[in-house]
């Protein structure tokens, strides 16, 4: 099929995903007690924090290590961070904020086609992997750009890169 | 309003129960009694002023001797130290005579064997019954004994229809230029049942015997009765006293205490009815006395009625909206003109009630989205935040991020907390919002949409409180 780049093939970022570091060590009780949208899980040590305005939801561990999640762009995810970093500095503790890493991004698009799976993973073998038992899209791997791709018989695609 | 009495029963049965527990405790520590008892009198009237409940104090009366005073709004009423009071008319005979009419000077205090009751100025009270009485009542009613008797069908018995003159000697205080307006301005017809015998100033002892007379009514003599009575409104409302079957009416407290006994004053329809049962008593002579004594003695029985009060005379006078409001609904009395004016019938409380709608409104104009509010429980902390804190990141977000992406990859990167600083909301934590404190069973959240089994709880919801055994609720984050 043609790749026909004149058709403007609506493709969303849907998500963000983003970690840093505060540097320092964070008491998750005392952000569970006094911060603002938090979710305190004691079992497994983390807390949520939510942010309305670049909406977006923070998993914050007690060493410092944050990863903040839900944002629709990077610059996006960079504020959020940010204001997220500030609301813990707030809160009363000395965050630095540090090693902002955009970690993965993920988007979806459309085709306005079905495709068919079966022969598709046969076309493109080395890169396409389908598992119907398993799962009902094909996993297509681009190396080069590290980008993985779940094609559905639908035609909407889900486009995920993973950056290290 | 039964259904929003039992959070104020539970409320009182939870002071009863707290004070019975720490009363030995009291007791071994060696503090008074009499403490305790303002302890919980201190404890009454707090939940009394945050008007967390209605009609506190509706169905019990505590202190034996209460008063109400003039509300200047009807908040007032809830915190004089007696919420309500209850003329337990005909539970006891009114042993008043003349007597003891006499004996007051300054304000018409009636005793009422077992009434701890003063009835200010301008009160109007509503029986039980289907009879409506619009009463103004300036007068005190001071209890001898100590029980404690609670207002279930004031004027019932005390406005009795003909025939129980006994206990209408009590309301004859109460009748009174409210009446006579009323009279004036609807013509109203009242009946006999309004049989309140009109004591003269100037006789004092003899018409203090009217109580024995059941139908017992002085009128202003006969014909110009309705003249007498327009003359004595006149005089009336130039003394300030105003009232109409609203029932709202500004009563003046003048200072003059000459006259010792009430003036009764009966409807000019009244008059007519009751003249056949007119005292046999010279009638024309009172004319003058009726005359002239009334609009002083009424405005003295305005003012005075309440010795205690003496120095709530000073107060400017309150428009007091006949309900005293819905809390009192118990303890306004008044008797319907049988005569069928259902214009006349005021009542006060309840459902019919109109006037005090605008003075009590406010509680429930807040629309309830699920639960809003601030729910404490144990460990979880969730914080329902409704407030435009996304204003301020908004302005935030545009003017901030100067930075460049590289630096924060490798250096540590300032927070620029003085410059850029988010001013994410602060959440307040409201006191005055709505909140409830309870346990939950399940707290589930999905996205952003919340879900919440709660239990045992209290409600506080536009000031007022409600009590739960199990609340569920839906929010939105």
């Amino acid at each position: 099929m043609d790749a026909d780049s004149d058709v403007a093939l609506d493709i969303l970022i849907t998500n963000v995903v983003c970690v840093f570091r505060t540097r320092c060590h964070l008491n998750l009780r005392k952000i569970a007690l006094e911060g603002a949208n938090v979710i305190y899980k004691r079992d497994v040590g983390k807390v949520l924090m939510k942010l309305r305005k670049p909406r977006i939801t923070a998993t914050i561990w007690s060493s410092g290590k944050i990863i903040c999640t839900g944002a629709t762009s990077e610059e996006e995810a960079k504020f959020g961070a940010r204001r997220l970093a500030r609301s813990l500095q707030k809160l009363g503790f000395q965050v630095i904020f540090t090693d902002f890493k955009v970690v993965n991004v993920l988007a979806v698009c459309n085709m306005p086609f079905e495709i068919r799976l079966p022969e598709f993973t046969k076309n493109n073998r080395p890169h396409a992997s389908y598992e119907p038992e398993l799962h009902p899209a094909v996993c297509y791997r681009i190396k080069s750009l590290r980008a993985t791709l779940q094609i559905f018989s639908t035609g909407s695609i889900t486009v995920t890169g993973i950056l290290f | 309003m039964d259904c929003v009495n039992w959070v104020a029963k539970l409320y009182r049965s939870v002071i009863e129960d707290v004070i019975e527990g720490v009363r030995d405790l009291f007791a071994e520590e060696g503090v008074e009694e009499q403490v305790l008892k303002d302890l919980k009198q201190l404890w009454e009237t707090k939940v009394l002023q945050s008007k967390a409940t209605e009609d506190f104090f509706r169905n019990s009366v505590h202190s034996p001797l209460f008063t109400l005073q003039l509300p200047h709004s009807l908040h007032q009423t809830l915190q004089s130290s007696a919420a309500s009071f209850v003329i337990p008319a005909g539970r006891t005979r009114p042993s008043f005579t003349a007597a003891e009419l006499g004996t007051s000077n300054s304000s018409a205090s009636f005793t009422f064997p077992g009434y701890p009751i003063h009835v200010p100025v301008g009160v109007t009270q509503q029986t039980a019954s289907a009879h409506l009485y619009k009463v103004s009542v300036p007068f005190m009613v001071t209890q001898t004994s100590e029980r404690a008797s609670i207002l279930q069908h004031p004027v019932q018995q005390v406005f009795q229809l003909l025939g129980q003159p006994s206990i209408i000697q009590t309301s004859i205080p109460q009748l009174n230029p409210c009446f006579l307006q009323a009279t004036t301005e609807k013509s109203l017809r009242m009946e006999t049942v309004l049989q309140q015998p009109i004591v003269l100033p100037s006789e004092t002892v003899d018409r203090k015997h009217l109580e024995n007379t059941t139908s017992d009514i002085l009128v202003p003599p006969g014909n110009e009765h309705k003249t007498i009575s327009e003359a004595l409104l006149n005089q009336l409302v130039s003394s300030q006293y105003i009232s109409f079957p609203g029932g709202v009416f500004t009563p003046q407290v003048s200072q003059t205490d000459s006259i010792v006994e009430p003036v009764l004053w009966v409807s000019a329809r009244m008059t007519q009815n009751l003249h056949g049962p007119l005292s046999t008593s010279p009638q024309g002579a009172q004319h003058q006395h009726v005359l002239e004594a009334q609009p002083s003695v009424l405005k003295n029985r305005l003012c005075g009625c309440d010795s205690v009060k003496q120095p709530r005379n000073t107060e400017e006078p309150s428009s007091l909206p006949v309900s005293e409001k819905d809390s009192s609904s118990e303890m306004d009395l008044s008797i319907r003109v049988t005569d069928g004016d259902v214009n006349e019938i005021i009542q006060i409380g309840g459902t019919g009630e109109t006037s005090s709608n605008d003075e009590i409104g406010n509680t429930r104009d807040v629309d309830e989205n699920g639960l809003l509010g601030i729910i404490d429980a144990g460990d979880l902390k969730v914080t329902e935040e409704e407030t435009g804190s996304v204003s301020n990141e908004d302005s935030s977000v545009n003017s901030s991020d100067n930075e460049d992406p590289e630096i924060d990859l490798l250096e540590e990167d300032p927070l620029n907390s003085g410059d850029d600083v988010s001013e994410q909301d602060v959440p307040d934590l409201f006191d005055m919002d709505n909140v409830i404190v309870c346990q939950y069973d399940k707290i589930h959240r999905s996205k952003d949409k919340w879900k919440f089994y709660l239990k045992d709880g209290v409600m506080c919801f536009g000031g007022r409180d409600y009590v739960f055994a199990k609340a569920i609720g839906d929010a939105e984050w």
